[in-house]
């Protein structure tokens, strides 16, 4: 790929662990969620993949992808309205024998014509519920110097206490890597080891020919997922490296984390984690600047364009188009787009989804260890 | 097909009074009201009106507008047939020659125009703060069964003279028309923004180039060669905001009346009439715990820990701890370091004010200016830059401007 400087195209799973965050999941995947304030979720592993120069991506969607489509569109704010490769959105049933899927395995059987026909020589694989500036570049680099076959993103921490504690039948897993120097020596699913571990971050490359040889496979034994029932019991024939992340990341497990990984934002550190090595692309909206009319105090807030300000907002994130009244105050809150907090409301620890109204005086407070969620388009 | 109307866009001027902003781009591209440039006005009025196809006559110093403008997708101008085309001079078999006047300009593209074969033509002025519909024009142009109609506003009776003004009768049949007259006869101003019928703006467009003696502009030719022939004229009545920001001082005071969209008649929060640009792409803007911002505008990317009042900061400003900005239009990338004082001024893109800097003064009764930094241009720390400087080089620590 001389125009691309990158060998690999990239496959993201919008809707893997959906099942953790049921309150934001209702009309939307986890890839569509809202974070960071102007940002949807899939936004950062896509940028990510966009700017390392792999311009032909695929989101096998599973369902609710309506507002992901409404966000990706053609592509275009990606960089990915290309002619060759760019962004490939496949809906369940848009072939023959593609279903909804369960885990990997049949997400990727599912579109196994398209990757037979495709021409880089490598695939890296993302899920949507890790913000993180990641650099892909390195990633490849590092796969192709360690003669690997398959390369696996890990980062060295506990296991956060919502996966832990994430019910078992919620078809969702974990993974965690002993390693032998970096070779990965054994995968452990949904462990609940507490201390500081080789937490996989799911994602991954992988030769493309390889990939498609382990799914043909794996699939007609009926297997699900890539790294329980392909990887795991294949360490011994596959070279399965891993590779360390240390950058900064967030990951959404829970309706905490998803509040506090929101609030951390708030340290210019960690905002510059997230942002400062390469552009994060979103969904233009034109909307006008922010504006803080006489009376508005703002203290440690991050807020997005389009916003008005005539009320006392504090230790909060605004996303795009949030109204807060005069008199109005809202503490450590999250609130979601063209949210609306009218004269003399009281929020505190509150998250507010797309287009909440909270009417004039009202009080709605949650605290430090339970937050207070209100549903896309409701009034209180 | 043909285009019931297309527009041409004036967007070659140098915009000289602008002097510090305007050395490395014309006056259309000059950013305005923190996410805008000045040619998003009209372009965003185009298409909000239903107009799909703009030529953009460059000629001035056009590498940022063009840059800017690219395939036109933020305006939603990039059209298969149609759509926006930036139009600098251009050599031709019989020799080339930069655009004369006004109306050369157009001169020159004709053959564009006739691409599209359009019943009107609206010539747009690139250099204008001002929210339009177009199609309200066009209605009004239709039903009179004009030929050509200006839009014009009243203006003040004592500030007459300054402007080209339009005599009309009470049907708005155009009847005379003064080009900055001692004796006003009237207090139509022209915007400088025209439709004509295709066939008759291409006849006396033809007629002009062939006259020597021309100076190839709508204001002094082609406009009273129309009034000569009898043509069908008609004032068209604006009487919604609109600003021509020609010197620091106006597009100073344009930046200030956005903040108060509730009384200086520009409202940029109006969702039915969206201006779009070209968006910066940064994160939110961050305001840390204790930074004061009052009755201020603040874009995307900015990060606030000193005080703002009263100011508009565009892209990606930092404003660090212990700095003031005040009355202040701050462009975008901007950094104001600590302890800095920054009042009542313009600082362009990407310049730098060092520690305890101090640029422009709140006015007083003899002293009203507005100071200006231009783009790129490092303040020095400690330096100080009074309220009537222009400072377009790289002023040194402790410096007295």
């Amino acid at each position: 790929m001389i125009n691309s400087n990158v060998n690999a195209l990239g496959i993201i799973f919008p809707n893997s662990y959906d099942n953790w965050v049921p309150e934001l999941v209702t009309e939307r995947s986890m890839a569509s969620i809202p974070f960071a304030g102007r940002y949807r979720m899939v936004d950062f592993i896509l940028s990510s993949m966009v700017n390392c120069g792999i311009d032909n991506i695929s989101l096998p969607v599973r369902k609710n992808y309506h507002s992901l489509m409404d966000h990706l569109g053609s592509g275009r704010e990606w960089d990915l309205t290309r002619k060759n490769g760019g962004l490939n959105i496949v809906p369940p049933f848009a072939e023959k024998g593609v279903k909804v899927y369960d885990g990997r395995v049949e997400a990727l059987a599912s579109i196994l014509t398209f990757l037979k026909s495709q021409k880089e020589k490598y695939v890296v694989m993302a899920d949507a519920n890790i913000a993180v500036n990641f650099d892909f570049k390195a990633l490849i680099n590092a796969h192709v110097a360690s003669g690997a076959d398959v390369t696996v993103v890990y980062a060295e921490q506990e296991v956060p206490a919502a996966m832990m504690a994430a019910p078992t039948e919620s078809k969702e897993m974990y993974y965690t890597l002993d390693l032998d120097g970096s070779k990965v020596t054994r995968i452990r699913i949904n462990t609940k080891d507490e201390g500081i571990r080789n937490v996989g971050m799911n994602i991954s490359i992988i030769d493309r020919e390889l990939l498609i040889d382990l799914i043909s496979v794996a699939y007609v034994h009926g297997y699900i997922y890539f790294e329980r029932d392909v990887l795991a019991h294949q360490l011994d024939k596959l070279n399965v490296q891993a590779y360390k992340f240390e950058g900064y990341f967030a990951r959404i497990c829970d309706m905490k984390s998803y509040f506090n990984e929101n609030m951390k934002l708030l340290d210019d550190a960690n905002l510059d984690g997230l942002f400062a090595s390469n552009p994060v692309y979103t969904k233009i909206r034109d909307d006008n600047p922010t504006r803080y009319i006489a009376g508005a105090k703002a203290k440690n807030i991050m807020a997005a364009d389009g916003c008005v300000i005539e009320g006392d907002v504090e230790n909060s994130i605004l996303f795009r188009g949030v109204k807060v009244g005069k008199g109005a105050k809202v503490k450590n809150c999250v609130l979601m787009q063209d949210t609306v907090i009218e004269d003399g409301a009281v929020v505190e620890y509150v998250i507010t989804d797309k287009k909440v109204t909270i009417t004039a005086g009202k009080e709605v407070k949650g605290t430090d260890s339970y937050q207070v969620f209100v549903a896309k388009n409701k009034t209180v | 097909m043909a285009k019931e109307m297309i527009a041409m866009l004036l967007a070659g001027g140098q915009g000289s009074r602008l002097y510090a902003l305007t050395q490395k781009l014309a006056k259309p591209a000059v950013p305005f009201g923190g996410k805008y440039r000045i040619i998003d006005f009209p372009l965003s009025n185009c298409v909000n009106s239903g107009i799909d196809t703009v030529g953009i006559l460059t000629q001035y110093q056009p590498l940022v507008l063009n840059e800017y403008i690219g395939n036109g997708q933020p305006w939603d101008l990039d059209r298969l047939y149609g759509g926006v085309h930036v139009l600098p001079p251009y050599q031709q078999a019989s020799g080339s020659d930069w655009y004369k006047g006004t109306a050369n300009a157009i001169y020159q593209n004709i053959s564009f125009i006739e691409r599209y074969n359009p019943q009107y033509v609206i010539i747009l002025s690139g250099d204008q703060i001002c929210k339009q519909d177009y199609s309200d024009f066009l209605r009004f142009h239709k039903e009179k069964g004009a030929e050509f109609s200006v839009a014009v506003m009243e203006v003040p009776w004592d500030e007459a003279s300054r402007f080209g003004l339009m005599v009309a009768d009470e049907n708005d049949k155009i009847t005379e028309f003064q080009e900055k007259p001692k004796n006003p006869k009237s207090n139509l101003a022209s915007m400088g923004i025209y439709i004509f019928n295709w066939d008759i703006l291409r006849k006396y467009l033809i007629e002009d180039e062939e006259d020597p003696n021309s100076e190839n502009d709508f204001g002094n030719n082609i406009i009273p060669n129309l009034l000569r022939d009898g043509r069908n004229m008609y004032a068209y009545h604006f009487d919604g905001y609109w600003k021509d920001v020609g010197t620091i001082s106006s597009l100073w005071e344009a930046n200030m009346e956005v903040l108060d969209p509730e009384h200086s008649g520009i409202n940029l929060f109006d969702d039915n009439w969206k201006i779009f640009s070209r968006n910066s792409g940064m994160t939110g803007h961050r305001i840390s715990a204790d930074a004061v911002v009052e009755n201020s505008m603040i874009t995307d990317g900015c990060r606030i820990s000193g005080e703002v009042k009263h100011s508009i900061l565009y892209a990606g400003v930092q404003v660090e701890a212990g700095a003031v900005v005040e009355d202040a239009v701050v462009m975008g990338g901007t950094v104001i370091k600590a302890g800095a004082v920054v009042k009542h001024c313009i600082v362009a893109e990407n310049a730098v004010i060092g520690e305890n800097a101090v640029v422009g003064a709140m006015p007083t009764e003899t002293e009203k200016g507005v100071a200006t930094v231009g783009p790129g241009v490092y303040i020095g720390e400690g330096a100080k830059i009074g309220p009537n400087a222009m400072v377009y080089n790289n002023v040194k620590g402790g410096e007295v401007q």
